[in-house]
């Protein structure tokens, strides 16, 4: 099936110190590897409790915004069938080694039409899921803060959301759920576009704005009392929240988008429809776009399409 | 007694030391533009056109460059006056949207003048309260 998911996350953090309070402390991520690059940045690798594979999100010190996103297939041949469509979209295509990245097996690495370096693998250490797989309790007992099973999606920005969204479709076999346009005519321009592989609502989202920028990454909740919890949690730990809890009109997710402590932003998604590659796809205008996003306060806040790492 | 004077509102207000820019700004019942609050995105940037401030907590080099560290820029979510300073906002004015806030910090700005005027006056830890 080729992609099955963004398998990690890697971004830049001004202090690890601080960042390890926020990615551990408070969004309850488990470590599961650190060490220093050749060039003596620091990096800490996590996994959520429901993740089986090594880790899910790096933090790397020294600035802010992504490093890059790994993504898993579901067999091995996948990447060359990933390396032969990247190639034909007119990608620069280089490979990857087992080891280049602490615990990830062999596989290709490229950069996109937005500028994000996107990596595609298929070996992944498996350390196991907190609860195990043998008569599974539902949740570990001992959870620390939000305590989120997992990594769900991101939001990049680019100056051509066309292109990326054809490279998705193209070289990764994605299809967009939902889409913001300029119009509903022919000669629209498409604006922002939510793109999964399976039922997942949305595995990366793209929108508008300077290339190679980060808008959010996010983890997964399991519904709205737990997005709920999740925000009182963050002001208990004074994260600055950017909004919510509240829902959004596009994938109808149940979110709250907050910084951590370096400024980049995150979130913490529930819910969203299944999504089926044959469900025609929602289509927003621009000028319906603020109850897209925020379906209760059905206006952008200004920060929505300025505040980017 | 650090305080912040934004000569386009004509208002000074009164920061307690330590406290980031920002922070007294919207302590005082003003509000603007700000992003992350944590010195990555770079949205809340003002200049400082007389004065001083220091970071004590992390920014990111990518939102402040070299020249931006000594040309009186400041992102204001993390600098923190080391004197008096003036403000001069860049895109979009600060805004009052609280006035009782705002009354509140004037009294603490004139409280703090009254005491900085008279420094052989000890200073009781209740110093000033209900004194308008
Ligand atoms: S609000 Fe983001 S740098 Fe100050
Ligand atoms: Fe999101």
């Amino acid at each position: 099936m080729g992609v099955m998911r963004m398998g990690y996350a890697h971004v830049k953090v001004t202090d690890m110190t601080e960042a390890k309070n926020h990615y551990n402390g408070t969004m309850g991520l488990y470590e599961t590897h650190s060490d220093v690059t050749p060039d003596g940045a620091k990096r800490v690798f996590y996994k959520g409790w429901d993740e089986w594979d090594h880790h899910s999100v790096v933090l790397e010190e020294g600035g802010v915004g992504v490093v890059k996103y790994g993504w898993k297939v579901e067999h091995e041949a996948d990447i060359d069938d990933i390396e032969a469509k990247a190639r034909t979209f007119g990608l620069t295509v280089e490979r990857m080694s087992k080891g280049d990245n602490p615990e990830i097996g062999d596989g290709i690495r490229f950069v996109t039409p937005s500028e994000h370096v996107f990596e595609v693998y298929h070996q992944a250490t498996a350390v196991g899921t907190e609860v195990g797989t043998h008569n599974p309790e539902v949740f570990p007992r001992h959870l620390v803060g939000i305590g989120v099973p997992a990594l769900d999606h991101s939001l990049i920005t680019t100056g051509d959301v066309g292109t990326m969204e054809r490279m998705l479709s193209d070289v990764f076999g994605f299809y967009a759920t939902e889409r913001v346009q300029t119009s509903l005519d022919d000669d629209h321009e498409c604006v922002g576009t939510w793109m999964t592989s399976n039922n997942q609502i949305h595995q990366m989202a793209v929108i508008g704005g300077p290339q190679g920028k980060l808008h959010h990454f996010a983890f997964r909740l399991e519904d709205w009392n737990s997005v709920g919890r999740a925000a009182d949690l963050m002001t208990m730990d004074d994260v600055p929240i950017d909004i919510g809890p509240t829902r959004h009109g596009i994938t109808r997710g149940q979110t709250v988008y907050f910084f951590d402590p370096s400024g980049n932003r995150n979130e913490v998604f529930a819910g969203g429809y299944l999504a089926f590659p044959d469900r025609p796809t929602n289509v927003w205008t621009v000028d319906q776009l603020g109850k897209g996003i925020f379906y209760h306060d059905r206006e952008l806040n200004e920060r929505f399409t300025t505040v980017l790492t | 007694m650090p305080t912040l004077s934004i000569p386009a509102l004509d208002e000074v207000v009164y920061l307690e030391p330590g406290e980031t820019v920002l922070s007294g700004l919207y302590k005082a019942g003003f509000s603007y533009t700000v992003g992350c609050r944590r010195g990555g995105c770079g949205i809340c940037k003002l200049d400082v056109i007389e004065g001083s401030f220091s970071y004590e907590r992390p920014v990111a080099d990518t939102v402040i460059s070299t020249d931006e560290r000594t040309d009186g820029t400041c992102l204001s979510c993390r600098a923190i006056p080391e004197s008096n300073i003036t403000i001069q906002m860049r895109e979009y004015e600060v805004r009052l949207v609280n006035p009782l806030l705002r009354q509140i910090n004037e009294k603490a700005r004139l409280r703090a003048e009254a005491l900085a005027a008279a420094p052989d006056t000890p200073t009781t830890p209740d110093a000033g309260a209900g004194d308008d």
